[in-house]
């Protein structure tokens, strides 16, 4: 899932100063498990402006609403006409969903409340650690579910660098050797002929951004080429 | 005018609440700007229940349990 973390209090107050109504979506998926931008968080963060507003002197009025995805049309159509109420918008979301609410709500001017991190895993509530990098090409199947382009700083590909000791990466010695660990995990399994695969290049053209995936039934309805 | 502070107190029904009840039976009186909001368990009370007191006007909080 997307891991974010809330900018801090200071920053969304100064960006919101010049508005009176202001409405905060939050976002129920993954912004809501890492303790983000979830119902609870926008609830906070709406106390938080109103009570920091009473104390220059001044009366906001500030709107709550968490929709399931913001990343969604489906959830965010229903927003479009809630939002004409406001002056101004904090989204909650990660990236991708304030600037799906961006394009949905125009002449509305938006505000992120979070930072979005990575895409990691929940190890337990509050801690997430990254393990991929979108990187649009997978390798996992050959390196026993250890990602190297995630795992180890330099990405590599075909084995370690010459910095990797006592399988601690140079990097960090605190961190683990991507490779020491998939070449553990690959004995275990009996597959370290694995290895002797040499993985050419990473495409890194296919990461040119903005990515787009078009799915085969969806291109056959409707004829998009691209 | 004296500065009387408006103040909640989120208390548990077991314990608190109880004892209030008792000191109550016991004719022990206590301020009327204290308001009492009773829980369950005070394991309920979240972070958002308390800046919603504040964001009401309390000036104070008290939670027993």
């Amino acid at each position: 899932m997307i891991i974010a973390e809330r900018k801090p209090f200071k920053e969304i107050a100064a960006a919101v100063a010049p508005y009176d109504k202001i409405l905060i979506v939050g976002c129920g998926t993954c912004v809501a498990v890492c303790l983000a931008g979830g119902e609870k968080e926008v609830g906070l963060l709406a106390s938080q402006l109103k009570l920091a507003a009473g104390l220059k002197h001044r009366r906001i009025e500030v709107g709550e609403i968490t929709v399931e995805r913001q990343c969604d049309l489906e959830f965010l159509e229903p927003l479009c006409d809630f939002v004409a109420d406001f002056d101004a918008i904090i989204s909650m979301a990660c990236g991708a969903g304030v600037q799906f609410l961006a394009h949905m709500c125009h002449f509305k001017p938006i505000f992120p409340a979070v930072d979005t991190t990575f895409i990691g895993v929940n190890n337990a509530v509050g801690y997430y650690t990254e393990r991929c990098r979108a990187c649009r090409r997978c390798y996992l199947g050959l390196t026993g579910g250890i990602c190297p382009v995630t795992m180890c700083p330099k990405g590599l590909l075909n084995g370690p660098c010459g910095g990797t000791l006592n399988g601690k990466c140079e990097v960090d010695l605190q961190k683990d050797c991507a490779w020491s660990k998939i070449y553990q995990r690959l004995e275990l399994e009996g597959r370290l002929d694995n290895l002797k695969e040499i993985v050419p290049l990473h495409p890194h053209s296919r990461g040119t951004t903005p990515g787009t995936v078009i799915h085969p039934a969806y291109r056959r309805r409707y004829g998009v080429d691209e | 005018m004296d500065f009387i502070p408006k103040i909640l107190a989120y208390v548990c029904t077991y314990c608190t609440y109880t004892a209030a009840d008792m000191a109550g039976s016991a004719r022990m009186q206590y301020p009327d700007s204290v308001r009492i909001v009773k829980y369950l368990c005070t394991g309920r009370i979240d972070l958002l229940h308390i800046l919603k007191a504040f964001e009401a006007g309390a000036d104070g909080l008290l939670v027993g349990g």
